[in-house]
């Protein structure tokens, strides 16, 4: 990879100052950090996730990129995304929805320069895509945020520490080897019970927000299940598909990896899970990091090309969504989008490939109450709901609760809990009240950011409930593991999170 | 209220009130409207110098089948209006228990009856109304189309304000189709108070009455009648499904007597009392023992007549209901008794004031008749 | 007084970070649901509590700054437009509903409460919020009851004034009454039947006492397709006049369906020229005997297909397709006006026949929409903003039509409101006397028109004036205020 020299090695060195918290309070003196929350109904308006930049961005876009007048245009500002926006949810502000994000794209668009609250509100878009979904009229908020955010990214001057953070984090986690080098530190750290002793000692809130959210997410790691490069099908093979095995997936959740092979050959697929597989670039394209998201899915493409495969399998909605987006991420480069079309066209979540083939292999019964998730990464942007609802309810046994504000993303988002940790904190909250509410007997979700906001969020909030990727509850019933075994592994198993005796967040 | 300097005048036309009106703005004089004159006792104004007479106002001017919409002058009788209306399987839902009140008397006092459980009262039905000012300017709000948001709603003001704001020309109403079948349950109960569980227990079910009466004396015995009708079919479905909810009753295809008929004579202290729809048991319980009362069980409205003894307790009650939102209106006080006959109106009197200072500034309309002295 | 004045002191009273300045975030409040208006507030707060809105209107008092309220924005004619300089006070924050009062079929919510959250949170107790507005899961009740908002279901259930039992109101000076209640009535003058629907010129309602209805035993749904509009007419004349109350009859004709499927895949017949959705509810037996009745009607006004609704989900998706219909024309067009005129029922055949004329005339598509039992139409004038003049002409046709609305009886608006788009189509409704009138109640809430100026009034007058025919030079030429046009 071209783009990975001595810039990035620089930035090695602020990644592992930042998770390794060598200094830690040398950062984060930036800005200030104000609450988000005012009220138990409302959050205060100046939810300062991050600190604002100094001065208007002026000409607020430059030419490469701007979001399209066009698009800006089909907006006809009947206000029906408001309601399933995460931010207006919040704040009920008109800034902080995605009508006024496009109205503010509008200004810049007709000259306007973007003045700091205009970007910070830019900033704080979850873009979950909700208001896709919603939109009556069919506006492409996707495009419109993605190149608005490349055009922030590239051009506004941010205080040191967000820059720091913003670094260390794409720098960090699209890198599989450099997430498994974490591994070691942060397993013996979690052993070591230091989590909780800084929690005590109140050490851990005077880390900068960010860091905290990055503490605070980390799941409990587990031994790593080795990927065979080629798995055969079992039984009459139905179809050749690749893996996607992701970085966060593959370095937190190996499990689900494992699960995702095993139920695919038990369905008759032939797997093929490249080695060396990259990062497919979806949080550096929703961190509008337009380079190196070109990078990764230019790698991403030579890789599945070379696979030789029908179909490409994702298990983390994150990854799906943006593989399927990727011909235009590349719309630069008219081979590359032709290749990154075709790729696209071969691209499915694991639960669109379940369903489209139908179930060969039996299932076990599993007596489970489940709170499915949808991430919004699948529900919004690939708009994959029903079909991994009529996977969980072919499992005999399982019965599906209803979630309240189900449209509403959880706050995870990519990085943006990393990010916005105080709106993300408030989000989490409300899903994770929403997932209580349903008396569940585990959380299913298909996207492992989703996965960690929720349970870290839970254990934050002194609750337990086990949580679990669909392919895992598929997995323990096609091999008739009992119920016990699957809830335990998604209570205390890899990828679940540290129970917290105190809320560490929360001052 | 009337004397013998009174002038009564009937005119036979808008414009006729309106010179009416303008005359006695011009000459300083004060002015009452009156009908069928059901309710003329109702907090009836020391003495007025003109009374308008609106019986001379009596035409049917447009009744549109296809349309539900009828517009009538203010001094036709409601009764005449039904007579005309049901040639064509309609009905105004309204069904006050003052017989002979024209439509201008009705919407002034905000007359209803017991169906306004289902149909609603005047403010429901009321789409279009013209009105004489003070100083005859004639003005119309709404229209004769059921939906309408053009403009503030001043139907809604004139309907129950007494002719404190201006006098009622011509009306527009909503109708609604004559129901082909008619089937009532009547429950005897040996103790009034059970009337308001029950109440609440038909509210909150599925089953669809346009009315649900009690007929009870305080402390002592009651009946609810609960009058069901739509087609055939369903008020005996549903009469059945009463039966049940109520764990007894007898069935009947007419209304028994009295139905829909007021307690009292003219001796008698009469109020309408209006509160919290679930509090029916509290404020029957708050009347004193031996009350004869009619309520419209699950809508929050109960006439009481009480002796005019009870004129002394009338500001205990009204405290005693206050909790569930009640107030306690006269509509008739015996000869001779003083009493607010409106009770507290709450934070919004100012208001009211500011209203009528506009409407009327000079305090010619009704002068006396309405909340704090309007 | 400067806004930068009115400013600091809004922040002294009800905290900085609730009071907006910045330009680009006044900007996004610049226009409500009609974006062809725009104006910058000088300043927009943000409350969050009844005594935040008190600070804010009194401090616009003392300033004489006007002020527009604002909720969710969605509004269909400009009431929520801010008036150049002047204060805009947003209600979404105010969102506490409940809880239900079920044995008293009320509940008690702030202004920016959801529409569609009152019915959500009423449902445990089998009972809903009855007015439902297309934009139920986004507009608040605030604003519903500024517009006296209705929907597809006041055909049987009446509009956003039938359901509302109480309210407390802060009035332009900043005080605040207490209108209604939880009882069915008080005594005194029907104030809350007069604010309802006056469309924030006579205060902002800080709390709202809302009736609930009992859900009904059951609720039939119908898509009929109809290869006229002619027919389609016919059958909704011929439902009413067979004495039969439908919840709801909506008719969308060829364009409207067009716009529909396309945005949400509604699945309404192929081919069909117009649909009716017809809605029954109430005990079994009834529905079940009239849903039959009205199937005959439509097949003998030669409906060509008659889908009834198998599920809960069957009859979303039937009213997804109506309740989207109106963005969902945003992908058929590059833009549209939206139209809001009444008719009486019996004239929509005829009415439907001129407004085709009308629109051939201009060389311009109009999709209709419309509550058909209410007579309630939607026109959507289609035009395209990027060729020139044609904006102008979409603007003309509109107004056409809705003056034929007035001709035929009818209203220029039965839902949406007058707010800034059609305050000059009230003096063709209405005489000078009746507006005057209005203006009575107007100057007894707001004596120094600070509420939503400019809204819902053809011209401005002040309040000094007495009503009747007027002589001589208008008060606010006069005093150099406004000119007469």
């Amino acid at each position: 990879m071209p783009e990975k020299t001595g810039a990035l090695r620089a930035t090695d060195q602020a990644a592992a100052e930042v998770l390794g918290a060598r200094r830690p309070l040398d950062l984060g003196q930036g800005g200030p950090i104000a609450a988000s929350a005012g009220s138990a109904t409302v959050g205060a308006p100046v939810a300062l996730g991050l600190p604002g930049i100094g001065v208007p961005l002026a000409p607020a876009f430059d030419a490469h990129h701007p979001p399209d007048a066009a698009l800006v245009g089909d907006c006809v500002h009947c206000g029906f995304c408001l309601p399933t926006c995460p931010t207006y949810v919040l704040w009920g502000e008109e800034m902080d929805s995605p009508r006024g994000r496009i109205d503010i794209m509008k200004q810049g668009l007709d000259g306007d320069p973007l003045t700091p609250d205009a970007v910070r509100h830019l900033d704080q878009c979850l873009g979950c895509m909700a208001c896709v979904t919603a939109c009556p009229s069919g506006v492409q908020y996707d495009k419109l945020i993605e190149a608005t955010n490349a055009q922030l990214e590239r051009r506004v001057e941010r205080p040191r520490a967000e820059r720091l953070m913003r670094t260390a984090i794409y720098s960090l986690f699209p890198y599989p080897r450099r997430l498994a080098a974490l591994r070691g530190p942060l397993r013996a750290y979690q052993a070591s019970g230091l989590g909780g002793v800084l929690a005590r000692t109140g050490l851990l809130q005077r880390l900068p927000a960010g860091l905290q959210a990055m503490e605070a997410l980390a799941p409990r790691l587990g031994p790593v299940e080795t990927l065979a490069e080629r798995t055969p099908a079992q039984g009459t093979r139905r179809r050749t598909v690749g893996l996607l095995t992701g970085c966060v997936q593959g370095t937190f959740f190996p499990d689900v990896n494992a699960a995702t092979v095993r139920v695919l050959a038990a369905e008759g697929c032939e797997v093929v899970a490249p080695k060396r597989q990259t990062c497919c670039g979806a949080l550096s394209a929703h961190g509008g990091r337009e380079a190196e998201a070109v990078a990764f899915a230019k790698q991403v493409i030579r890789t599945f090309e070379d696979a030789g495969v029908q179909t490409v399998v994702v298990n983390a909605a994150g990854c799906g969504s943006n593989m399927k987006e990727d011909a235009h991420q590349l719309r630069d480069e008219p081979g590359w989008a032709q290749r990154a079309a075709a790729l696209a066209d071969k691209v499915r979540d694991i639960t669109e490939v379940l369903d489209e083939l139908g179930p060969v292999a039996v299932r076990h019964p599993l007596a489970l109450r489940v709170a499915y998730q949808d991430a919004c990464h699948l529900a919004h942007a690939q708009g994959v709901r029903d079909q991994p609802r009529r996977l969980l309810r072919e499992v005999p046994g399982v019965e599906l609760a209803q979630l309240i504000e189900a449209e509403i993303c959880c706050g995870s988002a990519g990085t943006y809990n990393l990010l916005n940790p105080e709106p993300a904190r408030e989000l989490g909250e409300r899903k994770a009240r929403a997932v209580l509410a349903t008396g569940a007997d585990v959380m299913v979700t298909a996207n492992p950011g989703c996965w960690m906001q929720v349970a870290s969020t839970l254990a934050r909030m002194g609750e337990r409930m086990p949580v679990a990727h669909t392919v895992q509850v598929l997995d323990a019933s096609i091999r008739g593991l009992p119920v016990t075994q699957l809830l335990a592994a998604a209570l205390d198993g890899p990828g679940t999170v540290m129970p917290r005796p105190t809320s560490a967040l929360r001052p | 209220m009337l004397t013998d300097a009174t002038t009564v005048v009937r005119p036979t036309s808008v414009d006729e009130v309106s010179q009416v009106l303008r005359a006695a703005h011009r000459d300083g004089r004060t002015v009452l409207a009156a009908g069928g004159r059901t309710k003329l006792d109702w907090a009836p104004p020391a003495s007025v110098d003109v009374l308008i007479d609106t019986t001379g106002l009596d035409r049917i001017v447009e009744h549109t089948a296809g349309d539900l919409v009828a517009i009538a002058e203010a001094g036709v009788r409601l009764t005449s209006l039904q007579d005309q209306l049901a040639s064509a399987g309609q009905w105004l839902a309204l069904d006050p228990p003052e017989q002979g009140a024209t439509l201008g008397g009705i919407v002034s006092a905000n007359a209803s009856g017991p169906r306004r459980l289902r149909f609603g009262t005047v403010r429901d039905l009321l789409i279009g109304v013209t009105v004489v000012l003070a100083d005859g300017t004639v003005a119309h709000a709404g229209g004769k189309v059921v939906k309408n948001v053009a403009g503030y709603d001043l139907g809604k003001l004139y309907t129950g304000a007494h002719g404190t704001l201006g006098v009622v020309v011509s009306t527009t109403w909503r109708l609604h189709p004559v129901a082909p079948a008619r089937r009532v349950v009547v429950l005897d109960l040996p103790d009034a108070l059970a009337a308001g569980p029950l109440a609440v227990a038909i509210a909150r079910s599925t089953l669809t009455p346009t009315a649900v009466e009690l007929h009870a004396t305080t402390g002592g015995n009651g009946s609810l009648v609960v009058v069901f009708e739509a087609i055939e079919a369903s008020v005996h479905a549903q009469a059945d499904a009463a039966v049940t909810l109520l764990g007894g009753g007898r069935q009947l295809d007419e209304l028994p007597a009295l139905f829909g008929e007021r307690p009292g004579s003219t001796e008698d202290l009469i109020l309408r009392l209006a509160f919290a729809p679930a509090s029916l048991t509290a404020v029957l319980a708050a009347l004193p023992d031996g009350t004869e009362v009619t309520a419209s069980a699950c809508t929050g409205v109960l006439y009481a007549a009480l002796p005019a003894s009870s004129a002394a307790a009338l500001d205990a009650l009204r405290a005693a209901i206050a909790p569930y939102d009640g107030s306690a209106v006269v509509l008739n006080a015996p000869a001779g008794l003083s009493l607010d006959h409106w009770g507290p109106v709450g934070d919004s009197l100012e208001l009211m004031r500011r209203v009528k200072d506009r409407f009327d500034p000079e305090r010619r309309l009704a002068p006396g008749r309405f909340v704090g002295g309007i | 007084m400067s806004t930068a004045v009115l400013a600091a002191r809004l922040r002294e009273a009800i905290g900085a970070e609730r009071v907006l300045t910045d330009r680009a975030q006044l900007r996004t409040y610049e226009c409500d649901g009609l974006a062809n208006f725009r104006v910058t507030p000088g300043v927009v707060v943000l409350a969050e509590s009844r005594e935040h809105v008190v600070d804010a209107v009194r401090l616009c008092a003392e300033a004489g700054v006007p002020f527009v309220a604002r909720g969710s924005g969605t509004g269909l004619s400009g009431g929520a437009l801010p008036v150049s300089d002047g204060v805009v006070i947003v209600l979404s924050r105010l969102r506490s509903l409940g809880p239900v009062d079920a044995d008293n079929l009320r509940v008690v919510v702030e202004p920016g409460v959801i529409n569609l959250w009152v019915t959500r949170d009423a449902a445990p107790h089998d009972l809903a919020y009855a007015p439902d507005p297309s934009s139920q899961q986004v507009c608040s009740i605030g604003g519903n009851v500024a517009e006296n908002a209705g929907g597809a279901h006041c055909l049987k259930y009446g509009f956003t004034v039938n359901h509302v039992m109480g309210a407390e109101v802060v009035l332009p000076d900043g005080s605040v009454v207490h209108l209604g209640g939880t009882a069915p009535e008080h005594p005194g003058y029907d104030l809350l039947g007069a604010f309802i629907g006056s469309e924030g010129t006579l205060g902002i309602a800080t709390s709202l006492t809302l009736r609930l209805v009992r859900v009904p035993e059951t609720v039939q749904t119908m898509l009929v397709g109809f290869t006229s509009v002619e027919d389609a007419a016919a059958t909704v004349s011929d439902v009413i006049a067979a004495g039969i109350l439908p919840a709801a009859i909506e008719m969308m004709d060829a364009l409207a369906i067009e716009a529909a499927e396309a945005a949400v895949r509604c699945g309404y017949p192929a081919g069909a020229v117009a649909v009716l959705v017809i809605e029954l509810d109430g005990p079994q037996v009834e529905v079940a005997a009239q849903f039959a009745e009205v199937e005959g009607i439509a097949l003998a006004q030669h409906a060509f297909e008659i889908r009834i609704a198998q599920d809960a989900a069957e009859r979303a998706l039937m009213w997804k397709g109506r309740k989207s219909a109106f963005a969902a024309v945003g992908r058929i067009s590059p833009a549209y006006f939206v139209q809001d005129g009444v008719i009486p029922r019996t004239r929509l055949p005829e009415v439907l026949a001129e407004i085709t004329r009308m629109s051939d005339a201009v060389g311009l598509r109009v999709a209709n929409v419309f509550h058909a039992g209410d007579g309630n139409l939607h026109p959507l004038v289609l035009f395209d903003d990027a060729v020139e003049g044609q904006a102008h002409d979409a603007e003309e046709l509109a107004g056409s039509i809705l003056e034929l609305c007035i001709s035929s009886g009818g209203s220029i608006t039965g839902e949406h409101g007058v707010g800034m788009e059609k305050r000059l189509k009230m003096a063709k409704q209405f005489t000078p006397s009746d507006l005057d009138t209005m203006q009575l109640v107007r100057c007894a809430f707001d004596p120094d028109g600070i509420a939503n100026p400019g809204k819902v009034f053809p011209t401005p007058r002040l309040c000094g004036e007495r009503p009747g025919p007027k002589t001589g030079v208008h008060a606010v030429q006069a005093a150099g205020l406004g000119e007469v046009f």
